[in-house]
């Protein structure tokens, strides 16, 4: 309650410290200057997810990198991150502090879906671009917003490629489903459930978890109960490890199938004391590019503290790459519109982390594949699949 | 789980007996012990059994401290202050572990397994369960010896009862609310270590433990230590039944609904006879 009050105070401040600078000179380009370009992200320092905040800090270093490198048409990057806990009240009052006080030319990430939409509508409507939210909602391309440009597949179409995986090339039968009782989770079950009806089978189970939720006795006897021989988890890494943990206990081994955001498999392996070698899940980075070992000593230079972060720090790198190449191909003359048309203009591109970015003046949704890995011993990734495309049309 | 919620629910009754004050830093008191706990065993490669002592004499300072610390520099503290200190107390105790051990998650080994152990009437009963389930009752035990038979113990119930008069009569009230918390802090780590193999460890390790524990406290007398702790263990029943039979949407919210319900017919907790009312 303090802490709500707090936020809450600290909102109205930022609004009227922002009223009172906004009377500025009206041609120039918000966030633009012959020696700058600003460039603002939120993401959870602190909180029950500030394992994804290492996301915002890869961004960091991905710009110094750029910075280094001599920056884009003679300007650096200015990078502003700040801390919302992962508490849409938070990111909003940062929302208003990025485009009121500071002035941003456009955002970059920003973990999490219900702070994203906190700030959406208002990044919008105030021609913000916005590229790269690292989450698989589909809330950022349906309906479509012509600044917000997204990168990270979808969940539906995520769980889509893993479900007709599971069973066209694993041959599993019966496929349990289990996820975390909201957007996210939710998503990725109704891909899965496409995938299931278009070839006239069952779902096994679809047990919810709510985040909070310590003990999974209940939800692994549901699981075990169904018969599945196969279970796709769309939860947090906290939950996949104590359902694997508490399945193992209750003797029920299916094969287990994870959702892209449980993907770092080294940090999996520890947590699950091991029980998750097997696994299969799916990936949209590509480690095995060369960009990467680039990318690993700018982290080592620029973040000496981080080299034990894992996969989420180079996902910084992946989400804001996108936004590197709009704003070269943008040219000298920036502003949001000729930002627009140049991301429009990414087609087929590959120089990055990602596959096969492609942008269009009807299309938001940059990249639209995956590939799968196994967890092999010692939490070893090990790639099983090439990238598997999905159709993004209904 | 049951048997986890039971400590924690004992740890809140131990400090409220006394002071009439829940303790929200309960949790986070907990947590920060078994990363100490952890950090023993990961960095400095110290074996179980001595992480384990060291623990919990790091958890019985802790407790110390966090009491001298905080609360006795309050003055003419009311319950609600009191109250507020103790939530205070919590985030600066979430920030330092947040920015100590960071947000990953973390494996905390235990010298017993967690997916085998013994087979009664077709249920497992693994080696983790069987511990956390032998520990809990004996806590428990050296507790109600401790309150019963021992000077001290007898002085925490005389401050309960009447801190005014119990100064009176020569009881160190101070010192002895702060033993209160070293107590309680220590049953409180071990109830994290508990939880931790199982949930893994992070900083958020205590958050949903500690709520259903303090609902397990509501449910079973917030006054009363073997009420406390059975009202622990039969929350760990009705949720994992509710959640088994009829919906694990719900599950997390049934501990709750109940507080609710206990609050309404009988407040002063299932297993407490009569609502005490200090004069």
């Amino acid at each position: 309650m303090k802490r709500g009050i707090a936020i809450i105070s600290a909102a109205t401040c930022l609004l009227l410290m922002g009223m009172a600078v906004s009377a500025t000179a009206a041609d120039k380009v918000r966030g633009v200057t012959d020696t700058e370009i600003l460039i603002g992200q939120w993401g959870p320092q602190t909180g029950p997810a500030a394992l994804w905040g290492a996301v915002a800090r890869g961004t960091g270093v991905f710009f110094d990198l750029i910075n280094e490198e001599g920056g884009i048409h003679g300007r650096k990057i200015k990078y502003f991150l700040r801390d919302d806990s992962y508490n849409p009240m938070k990111t909003k009052a940062i929302g208003k502090e990025f485009l009121e006080e500071i002035g941003i030319f456009a955002a970059v990430g920003g973990v999490g879906t219900s702070t994203g939409m906190a700030v959406r509508d208002y990044l919008m409507e105030n021609k913000v671009p916005w590229v790269g939210p690292p989450s698989g909602s589909a809330n950022w391309t349906v309906p479509m917003h012509k600044y917000l440009f997204a990168i990270y597949p979808r969940y539906t179409d995520e769980a889509y490629v893993l479900t007709q995986y599971a069973v066209e090339k694993m041959g599993k039968k019966n496929i349990a489903f289990f996820y975390q009782n909201d957007d996210y989770g939710k998503e990725g079950l109704k891909g899965a459930k496409n995938y299931l009806e278009k070839k006239g089978m069952k779902i096994a189970a679809e047990v919810p978890v709510e985040p909070q939720d310590t003990d999974l006795k209940s939800h692994v006897l549901k699981l075990k109960e169904s018969n599945a021989d196969a279970v796709i988890l769309w939860v947090l890494p906290k939950h996949a490890a104590i359902v694997l943990g508490t399945s193992m206990a209750a003797g029920f081994k299916p094969q287990w199938i994870a959702c892209s955001t449980l993907s770092d498999s080294t940090l999996m392996h520890k947590v699950t004391k091991g029980l998750w070698e097997g696994v299969v899940y799916a990936n949209f980075l590509d480690m095995e590019s060369p960009l990467v070992k680039k990318y690993l000593e700018a982290q080592k230079k620029f973040a000496p503290k981080e080299q034990e972060t894992g996969v989420f720090f180079i996902a910084g790198f992946l989400f804001a790459e996108p936004l590197v190449e709009g704003l070269r191909r943008a040219g000298k003359d920036l502003n949001p519109d000729s930002f627009v048309k140049a991301m429009e203009s990414i087609q087929h591109w590959n120089d990055w982390l990602g596959h096969d970015c492609t942008f269009g003046p009807n299309e938001r949704q940059g990249m639209k594949s995956v590939f799968l890995s196994k967890c092999g011993q010692g939490g070893k990734p090990e790639k099983i699949s090439d990238w598997l495309k999905f159709n993004t049309e209904k | 789980m049951g048997a986890c919620y039971a400590l924690v629910a004992l740890a809140m009754v131990i400090i409220y007996k006394t002071s009439e004050v829940p303790n929200f830093a309960q949790g986070e008191m907990a947590m920060f012990s078994t990363f100490v706990a952890y950090s023993l065993m990961s960095s400095y490669h110290v074996g179980f059994w001595t992480a384990i002592i060291a623990t919990l004499l790091f958890a019985l300072v802790l407790g110390f401290l966090l009491e001298m610390a905080f609360l006795r520099p309050a003055k003419d503290p009311t319950v609600l202050s009191l109250i507020v200190i103790t939530l205070g107390a919590e985030m600066i105790l979430y920030g330092l572990a947040g920015w100590k051990w960071g947000a990953n998650q973390n494996p905390f080994q235990v010298p017993f397994s967690e997916y085998s152990g013994f087979r009664i009437g077709g249920v497992l009963i693994t080696e983790i369960n069987l511990w956390t389930f032998v520990t809990s009752l004996v806590i428990m035990l050296l507790l109600f010896l401790f309150f019963r038979y021992t000077k001290v113990g007898v002085a925490m119930k005389a401050v309960q009862q009447n801190a005014f008069a119990a100064k009176a009569m020569g009881i160190p009230t101070r010192r002895i609310l702060t033993f209160t918390w070293g107590l309680s802090s220590v049953t409180g780590a071990v109830a994290g270590v508990l939880i931790a193999p199982i949930a893994t460890l992070d900083t958020n390790l205590m958050m949903d433990p500690m709520l259903k524990g303090f609902a397990g406290a509501v449910l079973g007398g917030m006054t009363s230590l073997p009420g406390a702790a059975l009202g622990g263990y039969l929350l760990g029943i009705i949720e994992n039944c509710f959640g088994g039979y009829v919906s694990l949407e719900f599950k997390s919210v049934v501990a709750f609904g109940l507080i609710v319900l206990i609050l309404c017919l009988k407040p002063a907790g299932l297993f407490v006879k009569h609502f005490e009312r200090k004069v």
